[in-house]
Protein backbone atom coordinates (compact mmCIF):
# COMPACT_ATOMS: atom_id res chain seq x y z
CA UNK A 1 0.00 0.00 0.00
CA UNK A 2 1.52 3.63 -0.77
CA UNK A 3 0.40 6.39 0.96
CA UNK A 4 2.40 9.68 2.11
CA UNK A 5 3.25 8.46 5.35
CA UNK A 6 6.74 9.76 6.31
CA UNK A 7 8.82 7.00 7.24
CA UNK A 8 11.19 8.44 9.76
CA UNK A 9 10.27 7.91 13.04
CA UNK A 10 12.69 9.63 14.50
CA UNK A 11 12.14 13.06 13.23
CA UNK A 12 11.68 15.75 15.70
CA UNK A 13 8.39 16.39 15.11
CA UNK A 14 7.49 12.17 15.88
CA UNK A 15 9.73 12.19 18.94
CA UNK A 16 7.46 15.33 20.55
CA UNK A 17 4.45 13.83 19.34
CA UNK A 18 4.37 10.49 18.93
CA UNK A 19 0.48 9.98 19.09
CA UNK A 20 -0.21 12.37 16.28
CA UNK A 21 2.10 10.08 13.74
CA UNK A 22 1.47 6.67 15.05
CA UNK A 23 -2.44 7.29 15.39
CA UNK A 24 -2.68 8.53 11.54
CA UNK A 25 -0.76 5.09 11.20
CA UNK A 26 -3.74 2.96 13.52
CA UNK A 27 -6.35 4.74 11.68
CA UNK A 28 -5.04 4.49 8.21
CA UNK A 29 -2.82 1.25 8.67
CA UNK A 30 -2.81 -0.51 11.78
CA UNK A 31 -0.46 -2.90 10.13
CA UNK A 32 2.14 -1.02 8.34
CA UNK A 33 5.28 -2.12 6.74
CA UNK A 34 7.96 0.28 6.90
CA UNK A 35 9.64 0.18 4.23
CA UNK A 36 13.32 2.91 5.48
CA UNK A 37 13.41 0.41 8.63
CA UNK A 38 12.03 -2.68 7.18
CA UNK A 39 9.99 -3.83 9.63
CA UNK A 40 6.00 -3.95 10.90
CA UNK A 41 4.98 -1.17 12.79
CA UNK A 42 1.56 -2.06 14.46
CA UNK A 43 -0.50 0.33 15.88
CA UNK A 44 -4.36 -0.40 17.11
CA UNK A 45 -5.16 -2.15 20.67
CA UNK A 46 -7.00 -4.92 18.79
CA UNK A 47 -3.43 -6.46 17.19
CA UNK A 48 -1.39 -5.00 19.72
CA UNK A 49 -3.45 -6.90 22.30
CA UNK A 50 -3.42 -9.81 19.90
CA UNK A 51 -0.08 -9.97 19.34
CA UNK A 52 1.37 -9.87 22.46
CA UNK A 53 -0.88 -12.83 23.89
CA UNK A 54 -0.15 -15.09 20.75
CA UNK A 55 3.90 -15.19 22.14
CA UNK A 56 4.24 -18.86 20.04
CA UNK A 57 3.62 -16.34 16.76
CA UNK A 58 5.61 -13.67 17.71
CA UNK A 59 9.14 -13.95 19.48
CA UNK A 60 10.65 -11.81 21.98
CA UNK A 61 14.35 -13.75 21.29
CA UNK A 62 14.94 -10.38 19.08
CA UNK A 63 18.47 -10.40 19.55
CA UNK A 64 19.17 -13.93 18.89
CA UNK A 65 16.80 -14.72 16.15
CA UNK A 66 17.73 -11.41 13.89
CA UNK A 67 20.75 -11.74 12.35
CA UNK A 68 19.99 -8.62 10.08
CA UNK A 69 21.98 -5.00 11.35
CA UNK A 70 21.16 -2.60 13.82
CA UNK A 71 18.25 -0.01 12.55
CA UNK A 72 18.71 3.11 12.07
CA UNK A 73 22.34 2.57 10.22
CA UNK A 74 25.33 2.62 13.08
CA UNK A 75 29.10 3.58 12.22
CA UNK A 76 30.67 0.76 10.28
CA UNK A 77 33.41 0.66 12.31
CA UNK A 78 30.67 -0.14 15.37
CA UNK A 79 29.80 -3.43 14.08
CA UNK A 80 31.98 -5.51 16.45
CA UNK A 81 30.32 -3.53 19.21
CA UNK A 82 26.76 -4.06 17.48
CA UNK A 83 27.63 -8.07 18.09
CA UNK A 84 28.67 -7.10 21.81
CA UNK A 85 25.17 -5.94 22.67
CA UNK A 86 23.20 -8.58 20.44
CA UNK A 87 25.23 -11.41 22.87
CA UNK A 88 24.30 -9.12 26.14
CA UNK A 89 20.79 -8.17 25.31
CA UNK A 90 19.94 -12.04 23.87
CA UNK A 91 19.98 -13.31 27.16
CA UNK A 92 17.68 -10.97 29.18
CA UNK A 93 15.02 -13.59 30.39
CA UNK A 94 12.40 -10.74 28.36
CA UNK A 95 14.59 -12.08 25.39
CA UNK A 96 13.70 -15.27 25.18
CA UNK A 97 10.47 -17.52 24.51
CA UNK A 98 9.01 -20.54 25.78
CA UNK A 99 9.49 -23.04 27.19
CA UNK A 100 12.91 -21.23 28.44
CA UNK A 101 10.91 -17.74 29.27
CA UNK A 102 8.61 -19.92 31.67
CA UNK A 103 11.52 -21.10 33.94
CA UNK A 104 13.66 -18.24 34.23
CA UNK A 105 10.23 -16.02 34.65
CA UNK A 106 9.16 -18.27 37.22
CA UNK A 107 12.54 -17.73 39.10
CA UNK A 108 11.49 -13.99 39.60
CA UNK A 109 7.73 -13.64 39.63
CA UNK A 110 6.81 -14.32 43.33
CA UNK A 111 9.45 -11.21 44.01
CA UNK A 112 7.07 -9.00 42.94
CA UNK A 113 3.74 -10.47 43.34
CA UNK A 114 0.88 -7.35 44.43
CA UNK A 115 0.59 -8.85 48.10
CA UNK A 116 4.75 -9.17 48.61
CA UNK A 117 5.20 -5.52 46.57
CA UNK A 118 2.64 -4.06 49.25
CA UNK A 119 5.28 -4.30 51.63
CA UNK A 120 7.00 -1.56 50.22
CA UNK A 121 4.39 1.13 50.48
CA UNK A 122 6.01 2.63 53.69
CA UNK A 123 9.03 2.20 52.32
CA UNK A 124 8.24 4.26 49.19
CA UNK A 125 6.05 6.84 50.77
CA UNK A 126 9.02 7.48 53.30
CA UNK A 127 11.42 8.03 50.57
CA UNK A 128 8.89 10.42 48.38
CA UNK A 129 8.58 12.41 51.50
CA UNK A 130 12.09 13.07 52.01
CA UNK A 131 12.87 14.28 48.60
CA UNK A 132 9.63 16.26 48.84
CA UNK A 133 10.52 18.03 52.10
CA UNK A 134 14.46 18.50 50.74
CA UNK A 135 12.24 20.63 47.50
CA UNK A 136 9.78 21.96 49.57
CA UNK A 137 11.65 25.15 50.92
CA UNK A 138 13.35 25.49 47.69
CA UNK A 139 9.71 26.35 46.26
CA UNK A 140 10.66 24.73 42.78
CA UNK A 141 12.42 21.68 41.51
CA UNK A 142 12.75 19.91 38.28
CA UNK A 143 10.66 17.06 38.47
CA UNK A 144 12.95 14.71 36.73
CA UNK A 145 16.16 15.48 38.26
CA UNK A 146 15.11 16.20 41.62
CA UNK A 147 12.47 13.41 42.30
CA UNK A 148 11.45 11.31 39.43
CA UNK A 149 14.82 9.82 38.91
CA UNK A 150 16.14 9.58 43.22
CA UNK A 151 13.14 7.86 43.62
CA UNK A 152 12.79 4.94 42.06
CA UNK A 153 16.54 4.66 41.98
CA UNK A 154 16.45 4.22 45.40
CA UNK A 155 13.62 1.73 45.69
CA UNK A 156 15.22 -0.43 43.31
CA UNK A 157 18.65 -0.41 44.60
CA UNK A 158 17.14 -1.02 47.69
CA UNK A 159 15.54 -4.08 46.31
CA UNK A 160 18.76 -4.81 44.92
CA UNK A 161 20.65 -4.03 47.96
CA UNK A 162 23.09 -1.96 45.97
CA UNK A 163 24.83 0.67 48.75
CA UNK A 164 23.74 3.68 48.73
CA UNK A 165 26.93 5.89 48.04
CA UNK A 166 26.76 3.31 44.10
CA UNK A 167 23.36 4.87 43.53
CA UNK A 168 25.12 7.53 40.96
CA UNK A 169 27.12 5.76 39.33
CA UNK A 170 24.40 3.05 38.25
CA UNK A 171 22.30 5.85 37.72
CA UNK A 172 25.03 7.15 35.39
CA UNK A 173 25.08 3.72 33.90
CA UNK A 174 21.61 3.30 33.30
CA UNK A 175 21.91 6.35 31.39
CA UNK A 176 24.59 5.04 29.10
CA UNK A 177 22.11 2.11 28.34
CA UNK A 178 19.16 4.35 27.16
CA UNK A 179 21.09 4.56 23.75
CA UNK A 180 19.62 1.31 22.92
CA UNK A 181 16.32 2.71 22.00
CA UNK A 182 18.20 5.82 19.78
CA UNK A 183 18.88 6.96 16.57
CA UNK A 184 22.48 8.28 16.41
CA UNK A 185 25.10 6.26 14.20
CA UNK A 186 27.38 6.46 17.13
CA UNK A 187 25.07 5.31 19.60
CA UNK A 188 26.71 1.53 19.88
CA UNK A 189 30.17 3.32 21.98
CA UNK A 190 27.88 4.29 25.29
CA UNK A 191 25.51 1.79 24.99
CA UNK A 192 28.68 -0.86 25.13
CA UNK A 193 29.93 1.39 27.73
CA UNK A 194 27.09 1.02 30.13
CA UNK A 195 26.67 -2.51 29.54
CA UNK A 196 30.37 -3.27 30.27
CA UNK A 197 30.39 -1.08 32.93
CA UNK A 198 27.02 -2.99 34.47
CA UNK A 199 28.29 -6.34 34.79
CA UNK A 200 31.66 -5.22 35.88
CA UNK A 201 29.56 -3.36 38.87
CA UNK A 202 26.97 -6.24 39.36
CA UNK A 203 30.10 -9.21 39.10
CA UNK A 204 31.08 -8.99 42.48
CA UNK A 205 27.45 -8.36 43.84
CA UNK A 206 26.48 -11.81 42.46
CA UNK A 207 29.68 -13.17 43.24
CA UNK A 208 29.02 -12.30 47.03
CA UNK A 209 25.02 -13.10 47.37
CA UNK A 210 26.04 -16.64 45.68
CA UNK A 211 28.00 -17.26 49.09
CA UNK A 212 25.17 -15.34 51.30
CA UNK A 213 22.06 -15.21 50.14
CA UNK A 214 19.77 -12.63 51.52
CA UNK A 215 16.26 -11.24 50.90
CA UNK A 216 17.11 -8.98 48.43
CA UNK A 217 16.55 -9.34 44.58
CA UNK A 218 19.99 -10.18 43.04
CA UNK A 219 20.22 -13.27 45.55
CA UNK A 220 17.00 -14.26 43.63
CA UNK A 221 18.71 -14.17 40.41
CA UNK A 222 21.61 -15.83 41.89
CA UNK A 223 19.60 -19.23 43.13
CA UNK A 224 18.14 -19.25 39.58
CA UNK A 225 22.12 -20.04 38.48
CA UNK A 226 22.36 -22.60 41.65
CA UNK A 227 18.87 -23.93 40.51
CA UNK A 228 20.40 -24.37 36.92
CA UNK A 229 18.23 -21.41 35.30
CA UNK A 230 20.28 -19.10 34.55
CA UNK A 231 24.29 -18.83 33.68
CA UNK A 232 26.42 -17.00 35.43
CA UNK A 233 26.49 -14.16 32.21
CA UNK A 234 22.80 -14.35 32.68
CA UNK A 235 22.70 -13.44 36.11
CA UNK A 236 24.66 -10.29 35.26
CA UNK A 237 22.59 -9.59 32.39
CA UNK A 238 19.96 -9.71 34.53
CA UNK A 239 20.94 -7.82 37.68
CA UNK A 240 21.64 -5.22 34.95
CA UNK A 241 18.73 -5.33 32.87
CA UNK A 242 16.61 -4.96 36.26
CA UNK A 243 18.29 -2.13 38.10
CA UNK A 244 17.28 -0.03 34.82
CA UNK A 245 13.52 -1.42 34.13
CA UNK A 246 13.39 -0.76 37.78
CA UNK A 247 13.93 2.85 37.71
CA UNK A 248 14.07 4.17 34.04
CA UNK A 249 10.20 3.75 33.06
CA UNK A 250 9.24 4.33 36.40
CA UNK A 251 11.19 7.97 35.69
CA UNK A 252 8.61 8.62 32.74
CA UNK A 253 5.37 7.56 34.64
CA UNK A 254 6.54 10.12 37.30
CA UNK A 255 7.28 13.30 34.78
CA UNK A 256 5.01 12.54 32.21
CA UNK A 257 2.07 12.02 34.86
CA UNK A 258 3.59 15.48 36.23
CA UNK A 259 3.02 17.25 33.43
CA UNK A 260 -0.45 15.66 32.42
CA UNK A 261 -1.90 17.18 35.70
CA UNK A 262 -0.51 20.65 34.75
CA UNK A 263 -2.35 20.84 31.43
CA UNK A 264 -5.07 19.33 32.74
CA UNK A 265 -6.05 22.04 36.32
CA UNK A 266 -9.28 20.54 36.07
CA UNK A 267 -7.92 16.63 36.60
CA UNK A 268 -5.87 17.82 39.16
CA UNK A 269 -8.61 19.52 41.31
CA UNK A 270 -10.11 16.57 41.23
CA UNK A 271 -7.32 14.74 42.45
CA UNK A 272 -6.31 17.44 44.95
CA UNK A 273 -10.38 16.71 46.14
CA UNK A 274 -9.34 13.25 47.20
CA UNK A 275 -5.62 12.33 46.68
CA UNK A 276 -5.98 8.76 48.63
CA UNK A 277 -8.86 7.54 47.04
CA UNK A 278 -8.77 8.89 43.38
CA UNK A 279 -4.79 8.27 42.69
CA UNK A 280 -5.32 4.55 41.79
CA UNK A 281 -7.54 5.45 38.91
CA UNK A 282 -5.37 8.62 37.91
CA UNK A 283 -2.21 6.26 38.25
CA UNK A 284 -3.44 4.21 35.54
CA UNK A 285 -4.89 7.08 33.21
CA UNK A 286 -1.00 8.53 33.51
CA UNK A 287 -0.13 5.22 32.14
CA UNK A 288 -2.47 5.16 29.33
CA UNK A 289 -2.44 8.54 28.17
CA UNK A 290 1.26 9.44 28.28
CA UNK A 291 2.75 6.19 28.46
CA UNK A 292 6.48 5.55 29.76
CA UNK A 293 7.18 2.99 27.21
CA UNK A 294 6.16 4.32 23.57
CA UNK A 295 7.21 0.87 21.43
CA UNK A 296 8.81 -2.64 21.83
CA UNK A 297 9.79 -5.11 19.28
CA UNK A 298 8.98 -8.80 18.65
CA UNK A 299 10.24 -11.08 15.25
CA UNK A 300 7.85 -13.19 13.49
CA UNK A 301 8.23 -16.77 14.66
CA UNK A 302 6.55 -18.13 11.36
CA UNK A 303 4.32 -16.90 8.27
CA UNK A 304 1.32 -14.72 9.87
CA UNK A 305 -1.75 -12.46 8.87
CA UNK A 306 -2.50 -9.56 10.49
CA UNK A 307 -5.58 -7.27 9.40
CA UNK A 308 -5.00 -8.59 5.97
CA UNK A 309 -1.08 -8.54 5.02
CA UNK A 310 1.30 -11.24 5.67
CA UNK A 311 4.20 -10.78 8.09
CA UNK A 312 6.65 -12.98 7.16
CA UNK A 313 8.74 -15.46 9.11
CA UNK A 314 11.78 -13.53 11.14
CA UNK A 315 9.91 -9.75 9.83
CA UNK A 316 10.81 -7.25 12.10
CA UNK A 317 7.67 -6.29 14.05
CA UNK A 318 7.12 -2.91 16.55
CA UNK A 319 4.15 -2.76 18.55
CA UNK A 320 3.16 0.55 19.95
CA UNK A 321 1.44 1.25 23.18
CA UNK A 322 1.47 5.29 22.78
CA UNK A 323 -0.95 4.75 19.88
CA UNK A 324 -2.83 1.05 21.33
CA UNK A 325 -3.83 2.96 24.49
CA UNK A 326 -5.33 5.81 22.57
CA UNK A 327 -7.50 3.86 20.05
CA UNK A 328 -11.11 4.68 19.88
CA UNK A 329 -12.13 1.88 19.36
CA UNK A 330 -10.87 0.58 22.66
CA UNK A 331 -11.29 4.18 25.26
CA UNK A 332 -14.04 6.68 24.80
CA UNK A 333 -12.67 9.96 24.20
CA UNK A 334 -8.83 8.57 23.95
CA UNK A 335 -7.18 11.85 23.84
CA UNK A 336 -8.92 13.40 27.05
CA UNK A 337 -6.87 13.02 30.14
CA UNK A 338 -9.54 12.32 32.57
CA UNK A 339 -8.59 9.99 35.76
CA UNK A 340 -11.75 8.63 36.62
CA UNK A 341 -11.95 6.45 33.75
CA UNK A 342 -12.20 2.78 34.43
CA UNK A 343 -12.29 0.38 33.14
CA UNK A 344 -8.72 1.29 31.80
CA UNK A 345 -7.45 -1.76 30.13
CA UNK A 346 -4.70 0.39 29.05
CA UNK A 347 -1.27 -1.80 27.66
CA UNK A 348 1.07 0.38 29.02
CA UNK A 349 2.66 -2.70 30.95
CA UNK A 350 2.63 -5.16 27.42
CA UNK A 351 -0.21 -8.00 27.78
CA UNK A 352 0.27 -11.61 27.43
CA UNK A 353 3.67 -13.72 29.45
CA UNK A 354 5.65 -10.96 29.03
CA UNK A 355 3.40 -8.36 30.99
CA UNK A 356 6.17 -5.97 32.84
CA UNK A 357 7.47 -7.78 35.87
CA UNK A 358 7.45 -4.67 37.96
CA UNK A 359 3.77 -3.50 36.85
CA UNK A 360 2.90 -3.57 40.78
CA UNK A 361 5.81 -1.74 41.83
CA UNK A 362 5.63 1.08 38.95
CA UNK A 363 1.98 1.14 40.18
CA UNK A 364 2.60 1.47 43.52
CA UNK A 365 5.25 4.37 43.12
CA UNK A 366 3.11 6.14 40.76
CA UNK A 367 0.50 6.45 43.27
CA UNK A 368 1.82 7.58 46.24
CA UNK A 369 4.15 10.14 44.02
CA UNK A 370 0.67 11.65 42.54
CA UNK A 371 -0.94 12.00 45.87
CA UNK A 372 1.96 13.01 47.85
CA UNK A 373 2.34 16.01 45.50
CA UNK A 374 -1.46 16.59 44.93
CA UNK A 375 -1.11 17.17 48.99
CA UNK A 376 1.73 18.99 49.44
CA UNK A 377 1.99 21.19 45.79
CA UNK A 378 -1.38 22.23 45.16
CA UNK A 379 -0.21 25.02 43.01
CA UNK A 380 2.27 23.18 40.75
CA UNK A 381 2.68 24.99 37.69
CA UNK A 382 5.26 24.89 34.46
CA UNK A 383 8.52 26.99 34.96
CA UNK A 384 8.86 26.66 31.59
CA UNK A 385 6.84 25.96 27.88
CA UNK A 386 10.20 24.51 26.55
CA UNK A 387 10.13 20.79 27.10
CA UNK A 388 12.10 18.21 25.14
CA UNK A 389 12.42 14.83 24.91
CA UNK A 390 14.94 11.96 24.54
CA UNK A 391 14.92 10.86 20.66
CA UNK A 392 13.91 7.62 21.25
CA UNK A 393 11.78 5.20 19.58
CA UNK A 394 11.34 3.04 22.63
CA UNK A 395 10.77 5.84 25.94
CA UNK A 396 8.72 8.51 26.15
CA UNK A 397 11.35 10.63 28.28
CA UNK A 398 11.20 13.87 29.24
CA UNK A 399 14.72 15.46 29.23
CA UNK A 400 13.33 18.29 31.96
CA UNK A 401 10.67 19.27 33.70
CA UNK A 402 11.13 22.61 35.96
CA UNK A 403 8.28 23.70 38.11
CA UNK A 404 7.49 25.88 40.64
CA UNK A 405 4.35 25.62 43.64
CA UNK A 406 4.62 29.18 45.25
CA UNK B 1 -15.05 -32.36 53.94
CA UNK B 2 -12.50 -30.46 52.02
CA UNK B 3 -13.49 -27.25 51.25
CA UNK B 4 -14.74 -26.36 47.93
CA UNK B 5 -13.95 -22.31 46.41
CA UNK B 6 -15.52 -20.39 44.10
CA UNK B 7 -13.39 -19.02 41.55
CA UNK B 8 -14.02 -16.42 39.05
CA UNK B 9 -11.41 -14.41 36.78
CA UNK B 10 -12.28 -10.44 35.99
CA UNK B 11 -11.44 -10.07 32.70
CA UNK B 12 -11.09 -6.24 32.49
CA UNK B 13 -8.20 -6.52 34.77
CA UNK B 14 -6.89 -10.00 33.35
CA UNK B 15 -3.54 -9.19 30.92
CA UNK B 16 -3.23 -12.93 29.68
CA UNK B 17 -0.13 -13.24 31.94
CA UNK B 18 -1.02 -17.56 32.60
CA UNK B 19 1.07 -18.04 35.51
CA UNK B 20 -2.37 -19.25 36.90
CA UNK B 21 -2.45 -21.65 34.24
CA UNK B 22 1.30 -22.69 35.06
CA UNK B 23 0.32 -23.00 38.63
CA UNK B 24 -2.94 -24.67 38.91
CA UNK B 25 -3.28 -25.95 35.48
CA UNK B 26 -6.19 -28.32 36.41
CA UNK B 27 -8.26 -25.32 37.08
CA UNK B 28 -7.10 -22.49 34.69
CA UNK B 29 -7.20 -22.40 30.90
CA UNK B 30 -6.84 -19.12 28.39
CA UNK B 31 -10.17 -18.99 25.87
CA UNK B 32 -10.12 -17.66 22.75
CA UNK B 33 -8.66 -14.16 23.98
CA UNK B 34 -6.04 -15.41 25.71
CA UNK B 35 -7.61 -14.36 29.03
CA UNK B 36 -8.33 -16.90 31.90
CA UNK B 37 -11.03 -18.64 32.73
CA UNK B 38 -11.98 -20.80 35.69
CA UNK B 39 -12.93 -23.96 33.94
CA UNK B 40 -12.73 -26.67 36.78
CA UNK B 41 -12.21 -24.83 40.21
CA UNK B 42 -12.00 -28.59 42.01
CA UNK B 43 -9.14 -29.54 39.10
CA UNK B 44 -6.54 -28.66 41.72
CA UNK B 45 -6.04 -28.24 45.61
CA UNK B 46 -7.44 -24.88 47.45
CA UNK B 47 -3.59 -23.94 47.95
CA UNK B 48 -2.44 -24.63 44.48
CA UNK B 49 -5.34 -22.28 43.40
CA UNK B 50 -5.21 -19.49 45.88
CA UNK B 51 -1.17 -19.60 44.98
CA UNK B 52 -2.17 -19.05 41.63
CA UNK B 53 -4.18 -15.98 42.48
CA UNK B 54 -1.69 -14.57 44.98
CA UNK B 55 1.24 -14.59 41.95
CA UNK B 56 -1.44 -13.23 39.76
CA UNK B 57 0.16 -9.48 38.61
CA UNK B 58 -3.09 -8.01 38.05
CA UNK B 59 -5.01 -9.75 41.46
CA UNK B 60 -7.53 -10.27 38.59
CA UNK B 61 -8.60 -13.65 40.45
CA UNK B 62 -10.92 -13.95 42.87
CA UNK B 63 -11.77 -16.78 45.63
CA UNK B 64 -14.50 -17.48 47.47
CA UNK B 65 -15.70 -20.18 49.85
CA UNK B 66 -18.16 -22.07 47.64
CA UNK B 67 -20.46 -22.84 50.54
CA UNK B 68 -20.21 -19.51 52.82
CA UNK B 69 -19.49 -17.41 50.53
CA UNK B 70 -16.22 -16.03 52.25
CA UNK B 71 -13.52 -13.70 50.27
CA UNK B 72 -10.29 -15.85 50.24
CA UNK B 73 -8.19 -13.85 48.04
CA UNK B 74 -7.65 -11.42 47.34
Amino acid sequence: MRTAINEDMFTPDVIADPYAYYGHLRDEAPVYWNELYQLWVVTSYEHVVWLTRHHELFSSAVFKNDPRPAYPDINESDLGLYEYVRQYQADQFIQHDRPDHLEMRKVVHGYFTPKSMEAWRPFVQSAIKDLLDEAQDKGRMDVMRDFATPLPVLVIAQMMGVPREDRAHVRHLAEKLLNIGRGEPDRMKPLTEGMQGMIDYVSPLVDERLVNPGDDFISVLAQGEKAGVFTRHQVLVNTSLLLLAGHETTINLLCNGTLAFIRHPEQWALLKQDPAGRTVRATEECLRYDAPVKSIQRIASQDVEMHGRLLRKNDRIRWFISSANRDPKTFAEPSTFNISRYPNPHVAFGSGIHHCLGATIARLEGQEAFKAMAERFPNLHLETEELEYQPSITFRSLKSLPVTWN
Amino acid sequence: MARTVRVTVDHNVCVGNAMCETIAPNVFALNENRQSEAVNPEGDTVEKILDAAENCPVSAIIVEDADTGERLFP
